[in-house]
């Protein structure tokens, strides 16, 4: 599995972000990140999410996962971000400071 | 009528905002003009300048309807100007928002919670006796903070509503609470929502980014007592811990060099047209904490023409192009005319203040255009 995570924006306006490949981690690290994607439902989330019409600052996302033959990119920003994917993408932070 | 007394007459604007109309009438009563004359004619003679103006309008109209004898249907008073009120709460490290009020959190023993009370003070009081402006929604409007949001969040924004501050990872950053700058950013996010209403997006955006990072920056240099000469013109100094290689996230003064650090990077942001970034619209919208360097810089050099307190003058020749002359997609060559416009009619054609800022757009690459 391959991810490529940029986050944007926030008051500090700072990019953040890495790419993975599960095949190069440990075992229990690519695990854990499988896990995430599939909670997340990732596969069946839109592209695009609707664009807070109202609010500053917020951290806008994006993130593209290939697994398996399927390719697919979402792009959201904070307070519409699905609950079930904040793990995924607060892990992925963790990854692009390491 | 008796409204514009402590108002300004904004009714073109008001109606463009049909929406906000509709809110801003619920906090109207519709009475008849109730402001005896011998009240105005005291405020014509003692009021500030501005209410000196609206009083001395609002008497010459009302003998005029006193000849013709006309009643009226719908006339409102505003809510009474200064009534402050500043709440903050505890979001204990959740996402629900705003979370537990605390209770006099002027007195807190919580960092966030004193720095979140005194800051949205210090911004409040700013745009109260600078700008005569009466809270977010210049109504009186109650102005709301949540601290401690989120495990190790490393953010602070405007929801629309309210202000949210972060505590930090406290590996990079502290919490975002610590420099007065920040607050005052996020509140006048909150009056651009109502004035200007800038589109979070491309130029519009980076000038909504700008417009914060200016009365943020007031906010600090007037609680330091800082002419614009002695003011450091950083925002967010503190918010890194010792382990970063940063004084601060951005400096208007010479933006690109508020960091350089392994891992957070360099510093983005231009100071110049010349180095206008562009990027796709999902990445931070499309630049607006990027680009904003380059009005940032605009100001920050009108600033020190001029010399003195840079909320004195510079802060509201900026301030009367948010509240009456951009609009929601107005560009940086738009803010530079409308900047321009304002300074000469408020200190003279070719005035000190006129020929300053015309200097701040022109050292960062944009020439005026006079109509």
């Amino acid at each position: 599995m391959l991810i490529q995570f940029v986050r944007t924006g926030g008051f500090a306006g700072l990019r953040t972000a890495v790419t993975l490949d599960t095949d190069t981690l440990p075992p229990e690290e690519a695990r854990k990140l499988l896990e995430m994607v599939d909670a997340s439902g990732f596969f069946n989330l839109p592209e695009k999410f609707p664009v807070p019409t109202r609010g500053a600052d917020y951290f806008v996302y994006r993130l593209t996962v290939e697994k398996e033959g399927r390719k697919h990119t979402v792009e959201v920003s904070d307070p519409v971000a699905p609950a079930a994917l904040r793990p995924l993408l607060q892990s992925l932070v963790a990854y692009a400071r390491k | 009528m008796c409204r514009n007394i402590l108002r300004n007459v904004r009714s073109s604007k008001e109606e463009r905002a049909a929406g906000r109309k509709q809110e801003q009438m619920t906090d109207r009563i519709p009475i008849q003009c109730i402001i005896p004359p011998h009240m105005l004619k005291e405020l014509a003679q003692k009021g500030s300048p501005k209410q000196r103006d609206l009083a001395l309008k609002t008497l010459m109209v009302s003998e005029r309807i006193r000849g013709r004898r006309e009643a009226f249907a719908e006339v409102y008073v505003a809510p009474a100007v200064g009534v402050k009120c500043i709440k903050v709460y505890d979001a204990k490290h959740g996402q629900g928002l705003p979370g537990d009020e605390v209770q006099e959190p002027g007195n807190s023993n919580d960092q966030a919670v004193k720095e979140a009370y005194d800051g949205a003070n210090a911004t409040y009081d700013m745009y109260l006796d600078v700008f005569e402006r009466n809270s977010i929604d210049d109504r009186g409007m109650c102005i709301l903070s949540s601290v401690h949001f989120g495990e190790n969040y490393d953010n602070a924004f405007w929801d629309g509503r309210q202000m949210v501050y972060g505590d930090g990872d406290g590996e990079l950053f502290n919490r975002f609470t610590i420099s007065m700058d920040i607050i005052g950013h996020e509140l006048t996010h909150g009056v651009t929502e109502y004035e200007a209403g800038l589109v979070y997006y491309n130029q519009p955006g980076a000038l909504n980014e700008h417009m914060s990072d200016v009365f943020g920056s007031l906010v600090k240099q007037r609680i330091l007592n800082q002419t614009a000469d002695e003011a450091d013109w950083l925002i967010g100094e503190g918010i890194f811990t010792s382990k970063v290689n940063g004084k601060a996230l951005r400096s208007m003064k010479e933006p690109g060099t508020a960091y350089n650090d392994p891992v957070l990077g360099k510093d983005p942001q231009p100071g110049h047209m010349k180095d206008y970034v562009r990027l796709s619209p999902w990445e931070d919208n499309g630049g607006v904490h990027i680009n904003s360097g380059i009005p940032n810089r605009a100001f920050c050099i009108t600033a020190m023409e001029i010399g003195g307190y840079a909320w004195e003058k510079a802060g509201r020749i900026w301030y009367i192009a948010l509240r009456d002359r951009l609009r929601y997609n107005s560009s940086f060559q738009d803010a530079a005319n409308k900047t321009y416009q304002i300074a000469g009619a408020m200190f003279g054609e070719g005035s000190k203040e006129h020929e300053a800022v015309k200097k701040g757009w022109a050292d960062v690459g944009i020439t005026i255009k006079k109509k």
